[in-house]
């Protein structure tokens, strides 16, 4: 059981289309959203995530399908009434108005008192770490700041789900790592559902509760990271996510619970079902992530399998060593990492070395 | 940088090609002499007098400034939602709509205003100060469809799609967001118009019915060489006028970029 199991539901997509004249947009999303979770719409441009979190949003009307948001259908629910707020790549921050009459744009309807929204207003920005910045120009701001600002704005509403349209990609990387950390911090500290849009897999990956991949239109996987990491439902989203080595390979018999693949350079292993999700039709490979090879020293054995192989490539990272090997004199490379510790050396092009590795690591894309 | 005195001369004569006339009207408004020309004779504000007290010239102002407030404000009303539509929809017929829009910017007036008469004859509306501001409406409208259309252009959707999101109204959010944010351009737009209404002739005299309007009644004035004099007195106060304007607009559209941490570029100044 992983944490979203027990939650109740805050959003549900049910078969939503979306044209736009001819062109399809979102083909059939399906799934739900948890109360409380950081979710993250991942993919690459034009795959539909944005679409699909401006449909939530209420910007875009969708042409079939229900989106049911607190269990509420959101058909013809305008946005400004749904219990959503957004925050935009650009910030959209009011460019006319100071930090704190853009903090309190949303309590313009508020019954309470002024003195009660200006404290919300600093509170507000308190918690974003804009502390004594209300009475600044908007347009003085800086990138990480504005951020916050647009932060704030939307959470003094207490909104149901909170939008993210991929808010650090104007960062630099620094920047963007320490917003990632904060960010999380911030949902668990207000609780609310953060729905997140963004391109880079890694960021997907540290932030998110759960992660739904699209390609074209569609969800290809919606899991936690780990399993999207470990268990890649296709060998397109294996591709998408992190690094990972396709062998060929050859379905020698097949069980109920277990499947039995010749993989090259590689040689006979038994898999469990769980590692051979489900068919798409394509030649069958085995998929490997680097780290889960290790290169053996001489008198070193391996714990589960080995196979002998030749360097063709390295790459040093300082941390880290990325070779590419021919396993087992074929013509298949692999890429494997290996941590650069004190008293391994840096291997050359050309050293023969054996791989070990474990049949539990691989998955099968067939 | 190389030294072209062919160019610098060109400019320079240039220069006062354009605003030599314009420098010699106050010249001949304080000159003491109802005859135009050099040597001057003295010094007199009784130019500036006989203006004042020129009754009809007082009907003819007050009837030009009457006109031109309304030609600028409904053109740019009409400018503020043609641009918006043109910007924001997109719509079947958009494109040669938008081009009927602005095709009386290259339309010769003098049709328009030949065209308009015949209308408005046959269908028996009688011609007033009314049918002046329609005409020029017509002749406006491009202009603030055009000024407006890069205001709004430079407007970031999102700012839209936040305040609807924070629970605004479509109306609210164009009261309280892009209005402020288009107001340097609403302000450009109502100026120019201004201007053009201010001096149009043809239409003014077609449509006019005979009632004194400023740019026609000073025409009809320079018949009379007597009158000449007091008519460079009102030129001088009509450039000192349109001066003013302009800096106030200047200083307004400024202060708008300022406010709105925009990079300064274009403008009259």
């Amino acid at each position: 059981m992983t944490f979203s199991d027990d939650r109740p539901t805050m959003i549900e997509f049910k078969d939503v289309h979306k044209y736009y004249g001819d062109y399809h947009a979102l083909r059939g999303i399906n799934g739900t959203i948890k109360a409380g979770e950081f979710f993250s719409l991942l993919g690459p441009s034009g795959c539909g995530k944005t679409t699909l979190l401006r449909t939530i949003a209420g910007f875009e009307d969708i042409s079939s399908g229900v989106i049911m948001i607190d269990g509420k259908d959101m058909a013809n629910v305008a946005a400004n009434v749904r219990p959503t707020n957004m925050v935009f790549q650009s910030y959209a921050i009011f460019p006319h108005m100071s930090v704190e009459e853009n903090v309190g744009f949303g309590l313009r309807k508020d019954p309470r008192s002024k003195e009660d929204k200006a404290k919300a207003v600093a509170e507000a920005l308190e918690m974003v770490g804009l502390k004594g910045y209300g009475k600044r120009a908007a347009h003085a701001l800086s990138g990480g700041q504005r951020q916050r600002v647009a932060l704030a704005r939307a959470l003094i509403l207490k909104p149901k789900v909170l939008l993210l349209d991929e808010p650090l990609s104007a960062l630099d990387k620094k920047m963007r790592e320490h917003m990632q950390v904060e960010l999380i911090k911030l949902q668990r500290q207000v609780g609310i559902t953060f729905i997140l849009v963004t391109h880079d897999q890694e960021e997907a990956l540290v932030m998110s509760d759960r992660i739904a991949v699209m390609f074209e239109g569609e969800i290809a996987q919606l899991a936690d990271p780990e399993t999207l990491y470990r268990r890649p439902a296709t060998r397109k989203v294996a591709d998408f996510i992190g690094t990972m080595n396709f062998v060929p390979a050859e379905i020698v018999s097949e069980t109920g619970n277990a499947v039995e693949v010749d993989a090259k350079g590689l040689g006979r292993v038994m898999l469990d079902i769980a590692q051979a999700p489900a068919k798409t039709g394509e030649s069958p490979v085995v998929g490997l992530r680097p780290e889960t090879l290790t290169l053996l020293y001489d008198d070193q054995k391996a714990p589960e399998r080995e196979t002998e192989g030749v360097i063709d490539e390295v790459i040093y990272f300082g941390d880290m060593t990325y070779y590419d090997v021919y396993l087992g004199g074929t013509d298949v490379e692999v890429r494997l990492s290996m941590r650069n510790v004190p008293g391994r050396p840096v291997l050359d092009v050309g050293t023969k070395v054996r791989v070990a590795w474990s049949p539990s690591a691989l998955v099968l894309f067939r | 940088m190389k030294k072209a005195p062919a160019l610098r001369s060109y400019t320079l004569f240039y220069l006062l090609f354009l605003y030599g006339p314009i420098i010699l009207l106050p010249i001949f408004a304080f000159n003491d002499s109802r005859v135009v020309a050099f040597p001057l004779q003295g010094f007199t504000t009784s130019w500036f007098s006989e203006m004042v007290a020129d009754a009809n010239l007082r009907i003819a102002a007050k009837n030009s400034l009457i006109i031109a407030l309304s030609v600028a404000t409904l053109s740019t009303v009409l400018g503020i939602f043609a641009a918006r539509a043109s910007v924001r929809y997109r719509f079947p017929g958009k494109a040669p709509l938008m081009g009927l829009i602005m095709l009386p910017l290259v339309l010769p007036e003098m049709i328009v205003a030949m065209a308009l008469l015949v209308v408005l004859l046959s269908i028996g509306i009688p011609l007033s100060l009314f049918t002046v501001i329609i005409g020029q409406v017509l002749i406006c409208t491009p202009f603030a469809v055009a000024i407006l259309t890069s205001a709004f252009q430079s407007l970031d959707k999102s700012l839209e799609e936040a305040a609807l999101d924070l629970g605004e109204t479509p109306w609210s959010t164009f009261r309280l967001i892009i209005l402020p944010l288009v107001m340097p351009g609403i302000m450009a737009s109502f100026l120019i118009c201004f201007t053009i209404s201010f001096d149009e002739f043809i239409i003014s005299n077609f449509l006019g019915s005979g009632q004194p309007i400023l740019s026609v009644y000073i025409f009809g004035q320079f018949r009379f060489p007597a009158k000449v004099p007091s008519m460079l007195a009102l030129g001088t106060v009509l450039v000192c006028f349109s001066i003013i304007l302009l800096g106030f607009a200047e200083y307004m559209r400024r202060r708008g970029i300022a406010k709105a941490g925009g990079k300064d570029s274009g403008g009259f100044l």
